[in-house]
């Protein structure tokens, strides 16, 4: 129980280390962000409206008081309004979030359904058939980029077959089966990379579990071949690929940014491009954070799993 | 290192076409030509016009040396930032560990596009910004490899024999880690520049990366989408362009990763020869088990050796049958052939292993896993690692119970044989981790399992070298105990003769893959037939204090097997005939057997038997 007390204290000097950085760097850009921003047209920005900004975003007061201040409003939530519209950040954000966790959710649910079974077959057989097509898809599923799986697929399934929309976004509770339907591509072009990556995991797992003296043991003890599998390599053959898919979701929060802009999905990431692209700098810093904290939050259960699936990770 | 050649040759001629883009006779990569956009291929124009009317090929070729520049220009800065970083760390004491390797992990927290999307957003889109963003993403994978690198090297000896000699810190970093730590080093290379490709494609696609109009892969992906139904074959050059090139980077990283190890890759199985042939008769014998010639060959990077050659062995109902040799003499190699639990590398070649009436050499998978832990049981060497460490002790033994048999009330039984091995507590133990039993608490387990079914034969593979002496002493006990108590046989794999001495009814002893000397143990040990025994009896620590004579010489190596007899290159009594041809295994005297063939001189030669 200390060792998970230990490492949620890690994780939540990890959330406040990324909360700090986030915050200087966006006050440590080259020129006055205020003035950048509002440089936009071209011509000089009027002092009075840079002034007006300034007050708006804080940027008038010490660092120091900015720098507590902005913790102060994080505690409760609240990160500041979008330059944009003016609308709460935070409540962009949460309007957004379960859209991206939702397409990732499902990608990975494809590429656990997929890698893992053919991961174990062409563990459990190397160098035969099942092993090397499978290996083959694997590498090319790797080499493509999403956004180029992503690109072919609205070629291909919308605009050639005409089975499917080109992309978007409808809510659940209005249109299930539009929904779904439109969640199947970007989650399918995501979920291709991930899958070769399961498999290729899952794959060395079992190669390498297989050898291990416990497995000889169990094959000693008299066991049937597919207990031999189940019970003693797939179990330690999950805890590397449990972190693997774990640390993959991380990256893909921030990494569904191509697909969302490629499908037109209104997720997280496309509005973290959208405000890249605006300067709109408290949306940026908001989405930074929140997607930072989800990711530490992310490698914390991951450690937590990993302790849940081997015992003696607890004690160390 | 040996590479294989198909993707060091891809990837150089994808680095040799961005470098010589220029040379080509090819129209500027920025040269518009609106009255001809979208024009398919032409004489001119071999793949074709883009919307503006530029060359695609020019275009693809110029995109290749900014994708490959971006890519390769930070991942050299990652890499030296994380040599210099991890080298420090590892070198310089705690604080500087903090510092230098512990802070750069923050990186981690942040998954990689985001980060690169903040600082897009900070200094603003372009090829000058990608170079940063990427040396940042990568720093942390560099600096953890040469960091751990540096752990695994820096307690070797010939770096602290360096450290004692004077060498400066620099020098010592330079010379001895960095040649060891290369090949994760270029492994880690090779991954960054692959992901680099795709970060700055992605980046670019997005508009937020290479600015326009400087040719782009991604770029150029994203400007085609628009005008994808009428010239499709625009996007498709750009993202075959962008696959082909993070395939052949890939397959180079996996080639460059498998020649950094080569423990990596497996090699193929072979249909074990024995299989073919005519399934031998059964000897008549009331041997517990009976083995016959046994031949074992194994694959290594080398060649193939036969590591087990001729082995004949009898193991008789109710005794105990000590194999003795130095490691590498095949012993324990014999154990997992009778069991049929040979390495993939290793097969039989030729020979038969009885056990309870049938050959388990020539038994299929399924009738065999009915025999072992059934009829035939083994215990290893290591008992820690050769338990299940996610599995409770009492369920690896209820498991093999079920595995041969139905038994009603297995739970009380499995608390029942962990408390006949002498388990305190047996009723929590069973409940316990392996992790959580002292080591000879882990091989009493083991032990239990193997007996849970009663076995007529029991093969123990160095049982107690893993454990300390005075447990040794307790183990080899219970083996005894329930030798006599159960009626079976155990085959008592060991090098230790102080083992033997206490145990064995019979013992064989193995030297290079070959048996030298068999018979009963106390004629063996008073009266060694074969001078490898009696160098093997010189050689044991003694009870009295005297000094232990070692073994002069050392075990050959099976790739290099001498002519004759194995041992004579280490043997005081070896004549010119030794060397002639290799001796076989006769029987000069009755229930004995030796391999030498002046077994007659070494008997009177007096100083041997002292």
């Amino acid at each position: 129980m200390g060792w998970a007390l230990r490492r949620i204290g890690v994780s939540m000097l990890l959330v406040w280390i990324v909360a700090s950085i986030v915050f200087v760097a966006i006050r440590l850009v080259p020129g006055d962000p205020a003035e950048l921003l509002l440089q936009q047209g071209g011509a000089a920005p009027d002092p009075a409206i840079v002034a007006q900004l300034h007050e708006q975003l804080g940027l008038d007061q010490p660092f120091l008081n900015q720098y507590i201040d902005s913790f102060r409003r994080l505690v409760r939530f609240d990160l500041g309004n979008s330059l944009e519209d003016d609308s709460p950040v935070a409540g962009e954000i949460m309007q957004r979030l379960p859209r991206t966790l939702e397409l990732i959710g499902a990608a990975a649910l494809i590429a656990l359904l997929v890698g893992l079974p053919t991961g174990l077959v062409a563990g459990m057989a190397p160098r035969g058939v099942m092993d090397r097509v499978a290996s083959w898809i694997a590498s090319l599923g790797l080499a493509t980029p999403v956004f180029v799986v992503g690109t072919l697929f609205v070629l291909v399934f919308a605009q050639w077959l005409r089975i499917a929309p080109a992309g978007g976004y409808v809510p659940f509770a209005r249109a299930p089966g539009q929904h779904l339907l439109l969640l199947a591509m970007p989650a399918t072009a995501i979920a291709l990379g991930l899958a070769a990556t399961v498999f290729r995991m899952t794959r060395a797992a079992v190669l390498d579990v297989s050898l291990r003296d416990y497995v000889r043991t169990a094959r000693a003890k008299g066991l049937r071949r597919a207990r031999v599998i189940i019970h003693h390599v797939l179990r330690n053959a999950l805890m590397p690929v449990v972190t693997v898919v774990a640390l993959n979701l991380g990256t893909l929060l921030g990494g569904t940014v191509l697909v969302e802009y490629v499908f037109n999905y209104p997720g997280l990431s496309g509005l973290l491009v959208e405000a890249v692209n605006t300067r709109d700098y408290p949306m940026v810093e908001g989405i930074v954070l929140v997607i930072s904290i989800l990711f530490v939050t992310l490698n914390l259960l991951v450690d937590l799993i990993y302790a849940a699936l081997d015992p003696r990770v607890r004690y160390a | 290192m040996k590479l294989r050649p198909v993707p060091v040759v891809a990837v150089g001629a994808i680095i040799l076409a961005a470098i010589a883009a220029p040379l080509f006779p090819l129209p500027s990569p920025v040269a518009m030509d609106v009255a001809h956009r979208l024009a398919g291929p032409s004489s001119a124009h071999w793949l074709g016009q883009d919307e503006f009317g530029r060359d695609v090929l020019a275009r693809l070729l110029f995109g290749a040396r900014i994708s490959l520049s971006v890519a390769f220009s930070s991942a050299a800065l990652a890499c030296v930032g994380g040599i210099v970083l991890g080298l420090v760390g590892g070198f310089q004491g705690k604080l500087a560990e903090i510092l230098a390797v512990r802070s750069v992990d923050i990186v981690l927290c942040f998954p990689p596009l985001l980060l690169a999307l903040l600082v897009v957003t900070l200094l603003g889109p372009g090829a000058t910004t990608l170079v940063p963003v990427l040396t940042i993403v990568y720093l942390p994978g560099f600096v953890r490899v040469v960091y751990a690198g540096v752990l695994q090297v820096r307690q070797q000896e010939y770096v602290e024999a360096m450290r004692v000699l004077g060498a400066s810190r620099p020098r010592i970093m330079l010379q001895t880690i960095l040649p060891n730590i290369l090949g994760p080093i270029l492994v880690q290379f090779s991954l960054a520049a692959a992901s680099g490709v795709v970060l700055e494609s992605g980046l670019s696609f997005l508009g937020l990366g290479v600015v326009p109009p400087a040719p782009s892969w991604g770029l150029m992906i994203g400007a085609a989408r628009a005008t994808m139904t009428q010239a499709p074959l625009l996007l498709l050059w750009p993202c075959l362009a962008l696959t082909l090139t993070i395939l052949s980077m890939n397959a180079l990283c996996d080639a460059l990763r498998d020649a950094a190890d080569p423990h990596a890759a497996p090699r193929q199985v072979r249909r074990r020869i024995v299989d073919l042939l005519a399934p031998g008769l059964q000897p008549t014998s009331d041997a517990a088990l009976l083995v016959r010639d046994l031949t074992i060959e194994i694959d290594t990077p080398g060649g193939t050796i036969r590591p087990v050659r001729g082995v004949t062995l009898e193991a008789r109902s109710g005794e105990t049958l000590a194999i003795v040799g130095e490691s590498g003499s095949g012993k324990s190699l014999t154990g997992l052939a009778i069991m049929g639990l040979l390495p993939q590398a290793a097969r039989v070649v030729n020979g038969s292993a009885w056990v309870d009436g049938t050959d388990t050499l020539r038994l299929a998978e399924p009738a065999l896993a009915r025999l072992r832990g059934g009829r035939m049981a083994m215990i290893f060497q290591d008992p820690l690692s050769s338990l299940n460490p996610v599995h409770r002790i009492g369920a690896q033994i209820t498991e093999a119970i079920r595995a041969h048999r139905a038994a009603r009330n297995v739970w009380s039984e499995t608390v029942g044989l962990l408390r006949r091995v002498g388990i305190p507590d047996p009723e929590q133990r069973a409940a316990s981790y392996p992790h959580e039993l002292s080591g000879g608490m882990r091989q009493r387990a083991m032990i239990a399992m193997a007996i849970a079914n009663n076995p007529r034969l029991l093969i123990a593979d160095e049982p107690t070298t893993a454990l300390d002496v005075t447990i040794q002493a307790q183990v080899l006990e219970l083996l005894a105990a329930l030798k006599s108590e159960r009626g079976m046989s155990v085959v008592l794999i060991t090098h230790s003769l102080p083992v033997v001495a206490e145990t064995a009814d019979r013992v064989v002893v193995m030297y290079a893959g070959e048996v030298v000397e068999q018979g009963r143990a106390a004629d063996v040990f008073a009266h060694p037939l074969h001078p490898y025994t009696a160098a093997l009896l010189r050689s044991a620590p003694r009870s009295d204090g005297s000094m232990s004579e070692p073994i002069p010489g050392i075990v050959p190596l099976p790739y290099a097997l001498p002519p004759g007899c194995v041992f004579a290159p280490r043997c005081s009594h070896a004549a010119p005939e030794c060397l002639a041809a290799r001796p076989v295994l006769t029987m000069p005297i009755n229930d004995r057997a030796t391999r030498c063939i002046r077994w007659d001189v070494l008997e009177r030669v007096p100083e041997v038997m002292a």
